[in-house]
């Protein structure tokens, strides 16, 4: 909202800096967006009367006209829609500059020359609007323009939270000033001089349900007569960013922003059956608003009708068929307060927001309804002349009075952790106009006006004396520790080890969306589509499903990286939620591309398919380490639609399926145009926290010498490692401490479809020191059993 | 043999043994001069041959040769098998500058660098990390966190809900309304996690975000324990001489409401181009917590006060790091990335 600083002092004194103020305004709870200075000293720039205008022969939508400067009459050329003569306006003669800094010269325009220009708001920097000149009203011709639009005015922008709607008008503003300063608010005062005829002979008001419009007023104001409003209520409706239409109009809008209370002025002539009838729209009926544009209302929209249909969408605006016209003159003011969420849902319904809904959404004081009322018609027999008919038609079933709230000092220091008086609680409420109607030692009673329905406890009056106070005046202890017992995080607390471990072995983290393309999805087909949790109303397609699998978007991120050339090689993580019906879970993504696990000087060589999957599977063996016996974990081939056959694994942990890896599918890396294979792996977060929760329990290392003994074994190709160390395992007694694999051969000497793989074996009793007799013995029985399961040519060392 | 002969011998077989190429020579060399056939035992005999008045001098440089022949194979066995261990590493064409071999240097997510961050410094202060679903009810997102009905939160527009009701949390304030549910005050949590606004994505939104947010109700808990927290954390997060500064401000769930400032950690306070000129940031939400959330879980309102806030973590990470687009943070440019290796 934009407040102007001459305004707000028309209703509030106080004695400071707008930058002072505006601090003040911000750390009290309104918020100051931007403070702004528009309008100038206008050097040269004064009133000019328009003698005479008449079209430019050349050019459609100019006018030539003779203006009286006040010591010169020049031609003008001029571009707006309407010159009248007779009238004044600003005018910048040649030799002169705009505020921004145009300079004005005599220019030549299709052919006639134009001796400065007739300026309208935005080019004296007072509005944005362009679209018609600045009537100056009744000034002589040759004034200064300083003189008429006065000193350049302070335009304060505030951001208004939505629980303070009271705080939507100057005097809003002006009662926290005033409170603020410790000075009074001054209510405009004005006289109502109302005629003898009675407002119900003039008019007829209803309202369907009181619910739906809790207050209803209309006054009657008779014999008007349709002019612009003087300069100065148009200037500040400008300043606030509002249009002036004409008086009546105006002063509908300037009570607006003086009080917060949106009016509506209708022709009563044009209101068929001299009536108007509150009530929600049925089916197939339609308005023109004041826009201009044609709707068709929703069915159960809040109209105010006449005899005929609409008149206007209550709260949000005005219809056509009753406006306003220059040959208006008997107006009927409408204040009232309709139910905010109905007020809501129309503006939303029809996509328009107004001066008016915006108010009444957020609720206006149903106590000042009538005194806005009063305010608009005394301001238009000022300002448009004829009578205020007696008396004021008023429908409010349910009359809304002041709330009582009280508060306990005690409570409320403590809360804040100030120290301070009840006095001083007291006078801070007293200056918000919350009146101390009980007190006592303890605490107090006040009565909380209609237009601060924010107010209802204590903690409210305990937020209305901090802001106040001053929240810079909240000491800042030093922070206590507190041990909460049983409150327990090590979920947590193994998540960020697991990451630890991750960045430890070289990964780098990568953070996706958790709303992915169903396209995507639909590449890998490595998800139930049917098991999708799509979003009714997506932002964008692409963001249109939850996650069910972290790999899509982990390969699209590696692409996007080897597209960009960002890098020739990458070990990535993410650790993630997916989602599926009635569940969500974390899971970890690895995805591995380029000699992302060779040193540097060997990384031209190309990367080949087993190599990757290695890798892949070493940061997994780091992850699930071997030597937890507690949980056994292993590959198993298995059928992945979107994993090259072969090296499609599916995770087993506990035997239990906890994710998948594998080398990426050719006919789907071929999307990513990558250079090499792609490994990826998915596994659920749970069985990879466990190693980080789990308790270590010591054995002593073996304190007796170990005795080393190798073997190497000739065997078909299509003998895996984990056969062989399956018949070592078997035929070692248990002093077989550790095996592992040093080497592996294949070539002409072994025969084709032959490889010779050597392990080497520790023997170590735990109990003594072993014989080189026992371990030949041990290691004998080993080969026996290697020649006998897996028909091994055996090469012992 | 002669004294003098005596020292010519000893300086040959020290240039002898120094030019040694490899074990295999020192040890012959060994032999040589020190093994039961070798100079020295052959000299001993020869002693006593000498007449008497040379005997002391002759036997004495015999000694010396004996030492320094000792000392010599130590030496060159030491040389030799020093030069085999780092055959390079006494050649000049030993390269240093070579690039090191070991795996590459991995990183965190600066979202998680920011999240872990946050996470300790409140560990420190007792506080223990809670978790929720992504997926919420409007309960727990809104109702029980004192939203009217016909707030404008709650819109479509601006809430991303599912067909069948639940929506996407919008904040992790949800997590404060299930901890309370599941267990008696005290209470001292913060909740680290993704939530989601149907924004259209540009330079500062993003369809989905991360916040932390904070809680403590107990007994006697004030504003001022929320200030003296949040100025502890702003030191610890951003620098020693951060301050805070409240501005009143409004939440349905807090009541008193603020926004919180810290000051600005690039330029002290002076104003630059990350705070806006202004010397200070908005990084927090915060209030105390509103008599209605406690009766929506069952606290008594008399008995227990608290606090609650919440930060954007992302929002956090580019003023920290100086980053000037939200959408970086989920292109995962490696280039982006690497910058975060600590």
């Amino acid at each position: 909202m934009r407040v102007p600083l001459s305004w707000l002092k028309d209703y509030v004194e106080f004695d400071d800096t707008p930058g002072n103020l505006a601090e003040r305004l911000t750390f009290s709870g309104t918020e100051v967006e931007a403070v702004e200075t528009v309008g100038g000293e206008y050097p040269g720039l004064v009133a000019a009367e328009v003698l005479e205008s008449k079209p430019h022969p050349h050019a459609p939508g100019l006018t030539v006209c003779r203006v009286n400067s006040g010591t010169a009459t020049l031609q003008v050329v001029c571009g707006a829609p309407e010159v009248l003569p007779g009238h004044c306006y600003a005018y910048a003669p040649p030799g002169t500059a705009l505020p921004d800094g145009t300079a004005v010269a005599t220019r030549t325009l299709k052919g006639i020359d134009s001796h400065g220009m007739l300026l309208a708001e935005d080019e004296l920097g007072l509005s944005p609007d362009h679209s018609t000149l600045l009537d100056l009203g009744p000034a002589s011709p040759g004034t200064p323009l300083a003189e008429i639009l006065g000193p350049p005015e302070t335009v304060f922008h505030l951001e208004i939270t939505p629980n303070r709607p009271d705080c939507l008008s100057i005097i809003g503003i002006a009662r926290e000033v005033a409170a603020l300063y410790g000075t009074e608010l001054r209510l405009p005062g004005f006289d109502l001089t109302e005629s003898a005829r009675a407002v119900e002979d003039a008019v007829r008001v209803s309202v369907a349900d009181p619910s739906d419009c809790p207050r209803y007023t209309a006054r009657v104001v008779e014999n008007v007569r349709i002019r612009p409003a003087p300069l100065q209520m148009r200037r500040r409706l400008a300043l606030c960013g509002i249009r002036p239409i004409n008086n009546i109009v105006d002063v509908t809008n300037y009570v607006l922003l003086e009080c917060g209370q949106p009016l509506h002025a209708f022709d009563l002539e044009l209101l068929e059956g001299r009536r108007l009838a509150v009530r929600r729209a049925g089916t197939r009926e339609a308005i023109t608003t004041l826009d201009g544009e044609q709707r068709d209302l929703p069915a159960g929209i809040l109209t105010i009708c006449d005899d005929s249909g609409p008149v206007a969408v209550a709260g949000v605006m005005g219809g056509a068929n009753s406006q306003i016209r220059s040959a208006t003159r008997t107006v009927v003011i409408e204040s009232a307060f309709f139910a905010p969420a109905l007020i809501r849902s129309a503006a939303r319904a029809l996509g328009l927001s107004t001066e008016s809904s915006y108010r009444f959404e957020r609720g206006v004081d149903p106590a000042g309804v009538e005194w806005a009322s009063r305010r608009a018609a005394a301001l238009i027999k000022d300002l448009a002349g004829g009578e205020i008919l007696r008396g004021v038609l008023d429908i409010y079933p349910h009359p809304v009075g002041p709330r009582h709230v009280s508060c306990r000092w005690e409570a409320i220091t403590n809360l804040l952790g100030v120290k301070a008086g009840p006095d001083e609680i007291a006078g801070r409420l007293a200056a918000l106009g919350l009146e101390i109607t009980e007190r006592t030692p303890r605490g107090c009673t006040v009565s909380v006006p209609s237009r601060r329905r924010d107010i209802e406890r204590e903690v409210d009056l305990a937020e209305e004396f901090a802001r106040l106070h001053g929240l810079d005046r909240i000491p800042e202890p030093p922070p206590r520790s507190l041990v909460v017992p049983d409150a327990d995080d090590t979920h947590t607390r193994a998540t960020f080890a697991l990451r630890a471990r991750l960045v430890g072995l070289g990964l780098r983290e990568v953070n996706n969306y958790s709303l992915v393309s169903p396209r995507l999805l639909d590449t890998f087909r490595a998800d139930d589509p049917s098991s999708r949790i799509i979003l009714p109303h997506p932002v964008s397609h692409d963001q249109s499903v939850l996650r069910t699998t972290l790999i899509p978007q982990m390969v699209v991120t590696l692409g996007r990286n080897h597209a960009r050339q960002a890098a020739a090689h990458a070990a990535l993580f993410e650790i993630g939620r997916t989602f599926s019906p009635g569940k969500e879970e974390d899971r970890l993504v690895l995805g591995l591309m380029g000699p992302a696990g060779r040193p540097p000087l060997d990384r031209r060589r190309a990367v080949t398919i087993p190599e990757m999957f290695l890798w892949l599977k070493g940061i997994l063996e780091a992850l699930l380490p071997a030597n937890n016996p507690s949980r056994p974990w292993g590959l198993s081939p298995a059928d992945i639609p979107f994993l090259t056959p072969g090296t499609a694994m599916q995770i087993l942990v506990h035997g239990q399926s906890a994710g998948t890896a594998g080398i990426l599918a050719p006919n789907i890396a071929a999307e990513w145009r990558f250079a090499g294979p792609v490994a990826v792996a998915e596994i659920t977060l749970e069985p990879l926290l466990e190693d980080f929760r789990r308790i270590p329990s010591f054995s002593p290392p073996a304190q007796y010498p170990a005795i080393q003994r190798d073997v190497a074994v000739i065997v078909n190709e299509s003998v895996k490692h984990e056969d062989v160390l399956r018949v070592i395992r078997a035929a070692a007694p248990k002093e077989l401490a550790s095996v592992e694999l040093f080497d592996i051969f294949k070539g002409e000497a072994i025969g084709s479809g032959k490889k010779s793989m050597a392990y080497s074996l520790q023997y170590r009793s735990a109990q003594r020191t072993l014989t080189d007799e026992e371990a030949n013995a041990f290691h004998a029985a080993v080969i026996e059993a290697l020649r006998r399961e897996l028909a091994a040519v055996v090469r012992e060392s | 043999m002669k004294a003098v002969e005596i020292e010519q011998r000893q300086a040959a077989a020290l240039e002898e043994i120094r030019a040694a190429a490899d074990e295999r020579s020192l040890d012959a060399l060994r032999a040589k001069y020190l093994g039961r056939k070798g100079l020295v035992p052959a000299l001993m005999k020869e002693l006593k041959a000498l007449p008497p008045e040379e005997r002391p001098l002759a036997g004495r440089k015999a000694n010396e040769l004996k030492v320094a022949v000792q000392q010599a194979l130590t030496e060159r066995r030491r040389e030799l098998a020093e030069a085999r261990a780092h055959p390079a590493a006494a050649a000049a064409s030993f390269d240093y500058s070579l690039p090191g071999v070991w795996r590459g240097t991995g990183s965190r997510h600066p979202i998680s660098s920011i999240i872990e961050r946050a996470v300790e410094i409140f560990h420190g202060l007792g506080f223990t990390v809670a978790e929720g679903p992504d997926i919420e009810t409007e309960y727990y997102n809104f109702d029980a966190l004192n939203t009217p009905p016909d707030h404008p939160s709650r819109d479509p527009q601006d809430t991303f809900y599912l067909s069948d009701g639940r929506l996407l949390r919008t904040q992790t304030s949800p997590v404060q309304i299930r901890y309370m549910e599941a267990h008696p005050p005290p209470v001292r949590i913060v909740a680290p996690g993704r939530c989601y606004r149907r924004d259209t994505p540009d330079a500062t939104h993003s369809a989905n975000f991360h916040q932390i947010e904070g809680l403590y109700v107990a007994r006697g808990v004030s504003m001022a324990d929320l200030k003296g927290t949040l100025a502890y954390f702003a030191r610890r997060m951003m620098g020693p001489g951060v301050r805070v500064r409240f501005r009143p401000h409004f939440f349905p769930f807090t009541e008193p409401s603020v926004e919180v400032d810290f000051s600005c950690h690039a330029c002290g306070g002076k104003g630059c181009r990350i705070c806006k000129h202004s010397g200070w940031i908005e990084i927090a939400g915060a209030g105390m917590v509103d008599p209605n959330v406690f009766a929506a879980v069952g606290y008594d309102p008399d008995e227990y006060s608290g606090y609650a806030f919440g930060m954007g973590i992302e929002r956090m990470a580019m003023i920290l790091y100086g980053i000037n687009d939200i959408r970086v943070f989920y292109e995962n440019d490696i280039r982006f990335l690497e910058q975060f290796a600590q």
